[in-house]
Formats: structure tokens, sequence, C-alpha cells
């Protein structure tokens, strides 16, 4: 029983640990949705300047720590948030994911680098390496105390329980019971509305960074004595912690913080009961892991369909449909190039290198078969390469030849790729990145310590091929034969992109249901990806280790498989022959940094960390944005196809309209939806915007709300140009949109929902008196409402405090016929109030009951605009079937729609 | 100008920037011009180069292996070079303990450096093996992997120390216990390691190793995750503190790393445990800085494969003195800087029989039999010592702030493995 209770109690350490780091995922997450893999780093950084400042500049140990973890630590998260995680926020997960896997491996090189520095500068610093029994906040060496027998606690472990607890009630108190709690959570619940409501996001994202590496450097402060001041083991600490993120399910810190505890304590149960897997060498190493990977399994609530990131938007290829020549001409003669380059001009260090990027190629374009045809974040790749390696090895040394063992071991790693894909294909996003993470380390730990398979620390020969007369020990013919292979890989991958079953794999990418509606088999189709890809590492790895004529178990880690994609989607994982490229610069860059730039190991380090900000611009890599960039310079240059439409002179807007837009052209990427609207809408007016399905009208409202940047045009209310203001500006100029869908915070209560448009509680009970439903259920979570009651819910706040101008988009979509008429009686009461209503409406029969104004909306339009009384049947009639505007038929408007819905809000 | 045509310049840029690398390459490199001519020797100079990890993501760094090897060749050249050659040292590269830096480091060294030997090489990883050995290249470092076994160029300062079945095993550690413990005659030892296969490796032989010796091995497990430090240890200490019939054993062996150590061995003292401690990793003075480290250390016996600092001897002062003229001030002596040192030694002393004629050849023929005996890593000969560690070590016991030699340092004659 006292083994039970020390367990437990010495569990908590760690425990809290990962509470505090779990915490501070979930907050960051939150606020820009991005899964940040640098916190560990940011906690070992922490911990880092806490030693230099303490042991080093010979600073007091709290005030120390004070400083960092309420100063410096959150004005590095302002400062990641300000530079990169913004920007981050809006392109897709890979890019995201990658991004903080370069900071992972930067921020620890800047701290290093930086002491480095101020030790050439003769600064009192302390080398950070080497470094054991650190010192923490409290005495030095720990005092510790008995309790019973058996148990005991050290003041380490004293003064990290009561710091967490600490932590814990401040962090529930700021969450739950103040005003920046709430719109945090409100943020969290849905972003783009936070904005709409006038509340700015980026600033509250500013906020949540802060405080999440505020979490991070306590975490690293206190762990100093216990981690000491490796990096590693910080970002392993923090792997481990994500289990407890998951367990709040990303969203709820409480439950990540209880989820934080519970796994310290459940880890240490697992280690002091384990005795039954004692043969199995590596097992009690892999527990964490393996908690983690279940976490994932049991807890991921099924969202998307298998594993898909549907954020990710493709690249416009402005190459489609150009002659071979042209697409693949370049990539030829470059090959061509460098195959006469190794015969004649580099030298055979240079050959060496050539050779060794190319075969990291192979492995590199396996990435662009997962992630870049598949959409799934693997970090699995490295385990794929050791296994196919190792197993090739094993069987070389029993006298196979090369192209079978080769053979077998890509199958092995083939059927390796299709095991690891099968649990892992029901998780989506991030969560199939750390289970893939999580089994990597799980294969390093366990299936990599078995001895006959890894030959101990000596690994296996693998000596390089000789094909007829072609002998691979040169190391130019080696690159020469890779040269073909990389060659040969890359055809075949365009080859099957381009083919029904790459069409198949496209469609479950963009759209999973779709293509499972058009009878592709997702399931089919992942776990082929999967397998390929992983087939496609493992006969990279064979070849890599036959360069190196030798593999053993440690040669690539589950981290090298991490840096690896960083490294490709930093090039661009949608194309092979990019990876190609990331393949060679990978190679030869070290060596042409070191040869001419610096010889400090870390400064390489931080440039390719900080590729992760090039990505927030250019999410698809560096090698998609140079021809891309030059294609819209070249394009943007060329004049337009039909005559340029004439600039709107610029006018003074008119002093009686509440909301105007003039001249108003907007699109996305490419594809113009408003040709020039003009519209105007006065005080106590409600003006009807109707139209086809596809005709502008929710582009139009993004555009008015400030959610879409108009490309030429004006917005004004009251007179002052708002198109240069963001939604958040325009919420507060008055001018609010409630959304497609329902506006309100599902996940927040009646009350909060009230509260952050009614501050005052006299003004919240106002509305409970006039609406009785809501006031009964206060304290119930709005997303368990029902349609009606959430859209009431919505507009109840307004009608007390109305405010200028309220576009409306659709609000009776999706309701029943009596709550479609309290919806319009509350519309004309804010009418009433002086509001002015911009309402796009299908249902035309009740809209045209309450309208002032209508305007038709046709093709990015506005065809007709009158007061209701002049509406003519048949002139209806032609706007809903969409005939009315020209003779044109309908062909450019329609990519308007599918992109133009905000995507954020959630539907019910 | 069209895309085609950009790209094509590009690539012919690219090409031309690869090119230039190389005619970098080729005036930084001399000495192969004529057909005779040894690879870095010319008639007044030896090229040695070294891989050594020194920036690493887990905090542990051996660059002080560089300072000892540039100590060992400043005095070399000092004392007029070997074969009428003074050693042009180029100091190490930094592999970072990444496998494809290792073999980047050994082939930038030999295909672009053009060295005639690497020493010291002293990394956790050693990817270049291979390559060396092919291209021919003496190879000098720390023994603690399994390349130093075996392939003919690559040899250990202290020998291999990588037993392997058939082989032999070293006998230093449960010998030089032997003389702490009083004999182990009816002494009981517990040995713990990391889950891990090399954790598992090192559980057989010591095992082995102690039960040959006389000892009697109470408990034997790799139990403690190889992840990262545990937090708690009460589920190890408990084990091993009522192995020996529910009683504690007399001596408890770790065969970790530091970071473990320190948490293995607070816990156990915690418990009242007065029995002896040991370990093979903790013989640097710096750990003594810190009072958690001193505290948590004290008392333990730590194993050294080379002559203990605080053993006064007249290869010692030199070394000291060494070290501090390579550092330029008063520098902490660590067992990093003792790989370098003596990885240059061994080089030099085999060199120096090779004598005038420095080729590769005749580098293997003067190691083929080579033997010295009462150095700082006591007798040494190859090519015995490319299959066996030279079998002599010390004890050193932390105490009170100070390492006090326990047990001398003594050559034994090692045991064969099964």
């Amino acid at each position: 029983m006292s083994d039970l209770l020390g367990f437990v109690l010495s569990g908590l350490v760690s425990g809290a640990l990962y509470a505090l780091l779990a915490s501070g995922l979930v907050l960051s997450y939150s606020a820009s949705g991005l899964f940040n893999f640098a916190h560990g780093a940011t906690a070992y950084l922490c911990a880092l300047t806490f030693y230099e400042l303490h042991s080093g500049f010979g600073w007091p140990a709290v005030p120390t720590a004070l400083l960092l973890v309420c100063v410096v630590a959150p004005g590095l998260g302002w400062c990641l948030d300000r530079l990169m995680f913004r920007k981050l926020a809006r392109v897709g997960e890979t890019a995201q994911i990658v991004a903080t896997i370069g900071l992972l491996v930067a921020l620890p090189a800047l701290g290093l680098w930086t002491v480095e520095l101020l030790e050439d500068a003769g600064a009192p610093v302390t080398p950070a390496e080497n470094q054991f029994g650190l010192p923490g906040v409290g005495p030095s060496p720990a005092a510790s105390w008995h309790l019973t027998d058996g148990v005991g606690i050290d003041s380490d472990q004293l003064i990290t329980w009561v710091v967490t607890a600490v932590v814990a009630v401040g962090l529930w108190v700021l969450m739950r019971h103040t005003p920046l709690g709430l719109r945090l959570r409100a943020a969290v619940d849905n972003r783009s509305l936070v904005e709409l409501r006038g509340m700015s996001a980026d600033r509250l994202s500013s906020v949540a960074w802060m405080v999440s590496s505020g979490l991070a450097g306590l975490a690293g402060v206190l762990a100093t004595p216990l981690l000491g001041l490796s990096a590693h083991d910080f970002t392993l600490f923090l792997f481990v912690s994500a289990t407890a993120a998951v367990l709040g399910r990303f969203a709820s810190v409480p439950l990540a913080f209880a989820g934080g505890l519970g796994l310290g304590v459940l880890q240490n149960l697992v280690a002091g009961y384990a005795s039954f897997a004692e043969r199995i060498t590596g097992f009690r190493t892999a527990v964490p892991f393996l908690i983690l990977f279940a976490g994932l399994l049991v807890l991921t609530r099924r969202q998307r369909t298998a594993g898909t990131a549907t954020a990710d938007a493709p690249p416009v290829d402005h190459l489609a449909g150009r002659s071979w020549a042209r697409r693949w001409g370049p990539w030829t003669v470059a090959a061509v190039l460098l195959a006469v380059a190794l015969y004649t001009v580099t030298t055979p260090f240079w050959s060496g290198i050539i050779a060794q990027g190319l075969a990291i190629s192979l492995v590199f374009v396996s990435f662009t078969v997962v992630t870049g045809l598949g959409a799934m974040v693997s970090l699995a790749q490295a385990t794929f390469v050791t296994a196919a390696a190792l197993v090739a090895g094993l069987l070389m040394s029993h006298g196979w030849p090369f192209a079978a063992a080769a053979a077998v071991g890509t199958c092995a790693a083939a059927v390796l790729g299709a095991l690891v894909a099968l649990p892992a294909l029901r998780l989506g996003g991030r969560s199939l990145a750390l289970a893939t993470l999580a089994l990597a380390f799980l294969a390093d730990q366990v299936l990599f310590q078995m001895g006959w398979l890894r030959n101990g620390d000596t690994g296996w020969a693998i000596p390089r091929p000789v094909l007829g007369p072609l002998d691979l020990s040169d190391d130019r013919a080696m690159g020469l034969a890779m040269i073909v292979l990389v060659a040969v890989a890359v055809a075949s991958l365009s080859a099957l992109r381009d083919s029904p079953s790459g069409r198949a794999m496209l469609a479950v990418r963009s759209a999973p249901a779709a293509a499972m509606a058009s009878g592709v088999s997702v399931v089919r189709t992942k776990l082929t990806l999967f397998t390929l890809s992983a087939g496609l590492a493992g006969f990279g790895g064979v070849m890599y280790a036959s360069y190196s004529t030798r593999i053993t178990a440690t040669d690539f880690t589950a981290m090298t498989g991490l840096v690896w994609l960083a490294v490709v989607v930093a090039a661009g994982v949608r194309r092979p022959q990019y990876a190609v490229v990331a393949g060679l610069v990978f190679a030869v860059m070290p060596h042409v940094m070191a040869d001419y730039v610096t010889e400090s190991a870390h400064l390489p380090v931080i440039l390719f960390g900080l590729a992760g900000l090039a990505l927030g611009h250019d999410p698809d890599g560096y090698c998609a944005a140079l021809p891309t960039r030059l294609h819209r310079r070249r394009t943007a240059a060329e004049p337009h196809g039909t005559a340029p439409e004439p600039p709107v002179p610029r006018q003074a807007p008119s002093e009686d309209a509440a909301l105007q837009l003039r001249g108003v052209r907007a699109g996305y990427d490419g594809a113009p939806v408003l040709h020039g609207v003009d519209l105007a809408v006065r005080p106590g007016e409600i003006l009807a915007l109707l139209g086809p399905n596809g005709a502008g009208k929710s582009t139009l409202c993004r555009v008015a709300a400030g959610l879409l940047p108009p490309l030429s045009g004006q917005v004004y209310a009251a007179g002052r140009d708002l198109t240069r203001e963001r939604a958040v500006g325009r919420a507060r100029a008055g001018v609010l949109l409630a959304p497609e869908g329902r506006g309100i915070f599902p996940a927040l209560t009646i009350e909060e929902n009230l509260a952050l448009h009614l501050r005052a509680r006299g003004d919240r009970d106002a509305v409970y008196d006039r609406f009785a439903a809501l006031a009964a259920r206060r304290g119930v979570a709005a997303g368990s409402l029902s349609g009606g009651e959430q859209q009431l819910l919505a507009l109840a706040p307004l009608l007390q405090r109305p405010p200028a101008v309220l576009i409306a988009d659709e609000p009776s979509l999706g309701l029943a016929p009596r709550v479609v008429d309290e919806v319009f009686h509350l519309l004309v009461e804010l009418r009433s109030a002086g509001t002015a209503l911009l309402l796009v409406e299908e249902k035309a029969a009740e809209v045209l009951e309450v309208a002032d104004t209508v305007a038709y909306l046709s093709q990015g339009r506005v065809t007709w605009c009158g007061p209701r009384a002049e509406v003519e049947a048949d002139r209806l009639t032609e706007a809903y079937l969409g005939i009315g505007a020209s003779g044109a038929g309908r062909h450019d408007d329609a990519p308007g729609d599918p992109g133009g819905r905000p995507q954020e809000v959630r539907r019910p | 100008m069209s895309r085609s045509i950009r790209a094509i310049t590009a690539v012919v840029a690219g090409l031309l920037l690869v090119t230039s690398c190389n005619s970098a390459a080729n005036s930084g490199s001399s000495g192969k011009a004529g057909s005779g001519a040894v690879r870095g020797v010319t008639d007044d100079s030896v090229r040695v180069g070294g891989i050594v990890s020194m920036t690493t993501s887990t905090g542990y760094s051996k660059k002080d292996t560089d300072l000892g090897a540039k100590a060992r060749f400043n005095r070399a050249n000092a004392e007029g070079g070997v074969g009428g050659r003074t050693i042009d040292y180029l100091g190490a590269e930094d592999d970072g303990q990444d496998p494809a830096k290792n073999l980047a480091a050994a082939r930038k060294l030999v295909q672009q450096d053009e060295v005639f030997a690497i020493a010291p090489m002293s990394s956790t990883t050693f990817s270049g093996a291979d390559f060396l050995q092919q291209q021919k290249v003496p190879t000098f470092g720390w023994g603690t992997l399994p390349s130093f076994c075996g392939p003919s160029y690559i040899y250990g300062f202290g020998g291999c120390m990588v037993p392997t079945p058939g082989g032999t095993i070293s006998q230093t550690w449960p010998e030089g216990l032997k003389k702490v413990m009083g004999g182990s005659d009816g002494k009981s030892v517990a040995i713990l390691a990391n889950d891990s296969d090399a954790g598992t490796f090192a559980i057989r032989t010591y095992k082995q190793s102690f039960l040959s010796a006389g000892y009697e091995v109470t408990y034997a497990k790799a139990a403690v995750p190889a992840g990262s430090v545990p937090s708690d240890w009460s589920a190890y200490t408990k084990e091993i503190l009522r192995s020996d019939g529910g009683k504690a054993p007399d001596a408890v062996v770790s065969v970790m790393q530091t970071p473990y150590n320190i948490g293995l061995f607070t816990a156990v003292k915690r418990t009242g445990y007065r029995g002896v401690l040991s370990d093979p990793t903790d013989y640097d003075p710096a750990l003594l800085a810190k009072d958690a480290t001193a505290q948590a250390l004290d008392g333990v016996h730590v194993l050294t494969q080379f002559q203990p600092f605080e053993q006064d001897s007249a290869d010692m002062r030199r070394f000291r003195a060494d070290i501090r003229k390579a550092a330029g001030k008063d520098v902490q002596l660590n067992m990093h800087m003792m790989t370098g040192y003596m990885s240059a030694d061994l080089f030099l002393a085999i060199a120096r029989k090779a004598g005038r004629n420095l080729t590769a050849g005749s580098f293997q023929k003067a190691a083929k039999g080579f033997s010295d005996t009462g150095t700082l890593v006591g007798d040494r000969a190859e090519p015995k010592g490319q299959k066996e560690s030279f079998g002599c070590g010390a004890l050193v016991q932390l105490k009170d702030g100070t390492y006090v030699v326990s047990a001398p340092f003594t050559c034994y004659s090692p045991i064969p493995f099964t």
C-alpha cells in the first residue's frame, strides 16, 4: 500500500509538469489552431536562461524565475505570435506542423548560440554542456523528508506541487471569472465570430500565446533539476504531455490539466508494476508513447473523414496543360547536367555529397506520396527507412544478393507502413501526426531494440551493389545510379498522380465524403498511399544505407523523421521533384555554409528553423513559391483578356447612408465574384438582397463585414471610409454581420454568450425578461439549444443595444416557419430602433413583406435596385433563376459560393 | 525569357557554384601531386584531423577531446615531431552525434583536407568507420563503439571496449571493487541498466564479469526507461534493496549515464542504504562544482579506464602541464581531455615506430606487434587492442567534495566472454 502511495505521490511530480505543458499546448492550440511542437523547446530555452542567469550571472533564484515566467517567456510567445503563428493560423495544417518543428530545433540552437556569443564577449556564462544536478528555485541539493516507510518527498517536488496548484487555481480564475478569459474561450470556440463581434482575435491570440509560453517557461524552470539542460529530453517530455492535451481534446484546459496529473501517476504505476513485460526490451522506456498512442486512438473524436486536412487548398498549377517539354524540360536538363558534372567537374568529396543527397531524396520523395498526395502528416518515415535497411542488411549478412535483399526490405517497410496506417487511419491532422510520431518512438524503443534485428551497435554491413559493369562503390557511379532511380521514382509518381487512381487519391484528399459518394474507397486509398510511401521510404533507406555501407538501429531516429519532414515541406511537398531539390539542399547546404559562412554549428540550424517563417507566406514551400510568384507577377503585369473595368471615380459618400458599398470588386485568388457593386442602406431601412445561388450574395456580406478585402471600391459606414478596416474595426464602427448559420458560441453558456455583447448585468436581465426560454436555461451551453433558440440568442443582445448596421446572411436558414416569423419580427423591431439592415434571404416571399428596398444581385452585379413596391413578379423569377442580367450563361461565378462561405462558422 | 531558359540558367549557376566549391577544395589541398605521394604526408609534416561530437541536443558534449589532442600534438611538435615531421593537427570536426554528419566529417577530412590519420574520433556514433577503413586511414579514438573492434585501421586508445561473445571481458571493475570491499567472498551485488538493447547487453557482460570474480549477483536488470530520466526511483530502489533475500545487497552497481546515476544514488541513499555504490561514468571533476551532484555522488566509487588525475606520476604531471599550456589557462581536467590526449599519444607512438618512411602500409606494419607499458592507460599492445581492452583501470571515490583513489590503477587479465 505504501508502494502505491509512493508511486502516486512522485508520479504527481512529472504529472504536474505534464499538466503545465499540456495546458499551454491547449491554450496556444485554441488561440491559433496549431499544435506547437516547439512548446518543449520554449521550456528548454527558459531552463537554459534560468541556469545561465542563476548559476552564471549569480542572480537570485526566485526573482530570476519570476522574471522569466512573467516577462521573458510571455515576451517570447508574443514575438513568435506576431512573427509566425498569426500568419500560420491561416495556412494548411502541414505547414503549421512543420513550422513549429523548425522552431523545435531552432530555439535551443538560438539559446546555445547566444551563450556561445556571450562567452566570447566575456560575459560570466557557464557552458551549457555536461551539466547535471542543476539547482532549481529551491535549495540545492534538495532537502528531503521522510513521510512513511519508503515514501519521501523533497523540496523540489514540493515546490513543483505547490506552484502547479497555484497556477491551476490562477488559470481557472482567469478563464472562468474574467472578461479576458471569457473572450479567450469565445475565440477558442469560434474565432471568426469573435472578430465579427468587434473583438480582435489577433490580440486574443497574442494573449493566449503569452500565457502559453509563460506556462512553458514555468515548466522549464521547475523541470531544470529533473531534466537538466537536454533539449532532447524537454521535447520528449512535451510529446508525452501531448497525451494530456489530447485528453482535453485540445480545447479544455481543466481536462488537459487533470489529464497531465493522471498521466504522470499512470506512467509511474506502469513503470512500478510492469514486471510482466521484463522480457520485452524497451517496454518500460516505451510506456509514455504507448499511453500517447492509446490515448489518441481512444480519445480523438472523429471529426473529419479519415485523416485529411481539408484546409490545404492546392495552389494554382499555372503549368497545367502546357507541353511536356515545358513542364519537364528544365528538370531533365538539370538531371543530365548533374550526371555530367559528376564525371567532369566535381571532386570526390562533392560527388559523395551529391550521391548522398540523391539517396536521401528518394526517402524525401516518399513524403510527397503520403503528405503531398494524401495530405496526411506521417512522422514515422524514419522508422520505415530503418526497418527496410535493417531487414536488407540482415538478409545480406546471410548471403542474399543486394537486389533481393533490397526488395524484401522494401516490402517489410511497406508492410510496416500498412500496419502503422491501419490504426492511424481514423485520426486526422495533428492527431495522425502525433500517432505516427508515437509509433515511431515505439519502433525505436521496442522493435529496433530486438537483438536479432539490430545486431547490437554494430548493425549490418550493406555493401554497395555491383550492377554488371557498373560498380557502385565508386561515388560517381553511385550518384549516376541514384539520378536514374530518382528520375524513375519522380516519373512514376507523376504518372500515378495523373492516372485514374491518382485522381481518386486527390479526390480523397480534397473531399473524402464526395469521393466516397463517387465510389472511391477512402480507407483503401489511404492505406495504399501509406503503404506506397512506406515502401518508397524503405527502398530509399536501403539505398542510403548502401551509400554509408552500413545500417545501425540508431542511424535514423524518430526525431530524424521530424527534421526530414520539415526539410521537405520547406521545399514543397506537393511534387516529387521538389523533394529531390530538398534532398540535395539538405546534403549540400551545411557544407557550403561551413565553408563560406560560419563554422558555428548553431547558425545553420537556426536558419533552417526560421524557414518556418517563410511557410507563413508561402505554405507550399520555396520550390513552388518561386515560379508561382513569377507567374503571378507576370499575369498581374499583363492586361486582362477583356477590357479593364473602368475605375469608379472616387466621390464623397452619401451622407444619409448607414452602410454604402461603392464599385466593390472582390473575389477569391483569381476567381472574381463581384464586378463593381453599388449599394446603400439607410438607418431604419431593410434592404433585401436577392439573387440566385452563386450570384455573390455571401461574398458581398463578407466584403461588407470586412472578412474579405475588396480588390477595388470602397465601403463606407455613416460617411466614414471603412474599406481598410478588417472585421474587428467594422464591428467597432457599428457594422455587424450575423453570419450564415448561427452566430453564437456553442461551447459557452447562454449567460456567457450574452455577456460578450452586454457587459452590464441590467442589459442581460432585460433580455431574460423578454425571452423567458433563455432565462430558464442561462447556465446551459448554447450549442445544446434548438436552431431557432440559437438564432434568437444571436439576435437578442442586438435588440438590447442596437447596432448601426446589421448584415444578416440568411437568418432563417433551416428554421421552422413559426420561428422564421419570430426572427423577422425581431429584424423589424431592430429597424424601428434605427438599425440599417442588409438582409440576404432565400425566402423571397417572407422577406418582401418586411423589406423597404430590394436589390437583385446577378453574376456579381446589382441588376436592379428599387423600392419594394416596384418589385414585379417576373423580375423576381428572373432574379432567382439567374437569367435576368444578360444573355451570358453562368460561367465564371460558380467558384464564388463554395469558397465564399465562411468555413469557420460551425453549423449545428 | 521563357521559364525553361531561366531554369537552365539557374541550374548552370548552381553547377558553377558546385564547381567553385570544387576549385576551392582543390586549391586547399596539396601533397597529392606526385604519383608516389602519401595522402597528408609531406617531407616535413603529417596532417591529422579529428571528429568529436561537440554540439548535441542532449546537452552531452565531448568537445574537450579536441583540447586533449591538441595538447599532446603540441608537445610532440615541441619535441621535434615524429620521424622528422611535425604534426599538422587541423582540429576536430563537430559531428553533433549525428550519423550522417559523422560520415560526412570523415569524408571531408579524407577527401577534402586529405589527412593521413584521424585522431581523435570520439562520438556516440561512428558511421564513418567503414569509409575510413576502406580509404586506409589510421583512426584513433575512444573504443566504446563496435567499430573499434576488428577493422584493421581503427584503434581504441584503451583498446576495444565492447566485448564480443567469443572474445574477452575486462575484469577491472569487479577486481577494483574487491579492493574496496575486501574481497568478493559472500558479497552480493545488484546491477542496474537502462531498458534498451545496449542496457541488456551491459547486464549480460557485467553479470558474467562479477559472477566470475566471485560475487553473488542478486539483481541484474535492464529496467530503467532509457528515454528520459525517471522522476521517481522508488520502483527500482525497492526491488534492488530487497533483492538479497529481503536484505539490501552489499553493492549497487549502475551502468547508466550521469543523470540517471544522480537520481538512483540519491534515492538509494535516502532509504538509508550504507553499502557500496559504483558506476563507470561519473569521473568528472566538474561534477564536484555543484552541491547537488557532489552530494548525490558522495561516497560513490567510479571506475576509470585510465590513470586517475589524483594519482601522482610523471606522466600525469606532464599531462596536466600539457593541457594547461594548450588551454592557455588552468582548466578542470576531464576524461574527454584524456581521450583526446591518449588517442593522439597512441598515434604518435605507432608513427614513431614506423619511422621516416611513413605510409599507410608502413604504419600498419609498425602497428602489428606494437607494444609499450606503463602509460596513462596501462600496457598497450596491438593488434590485441583491436580485439579487447587493455584491461587496466582504477576506482576513485568521491569523498567530501574531492575524488580520492580507492583502488589504484592496475591492469588485470580478462576472462573469456561466453
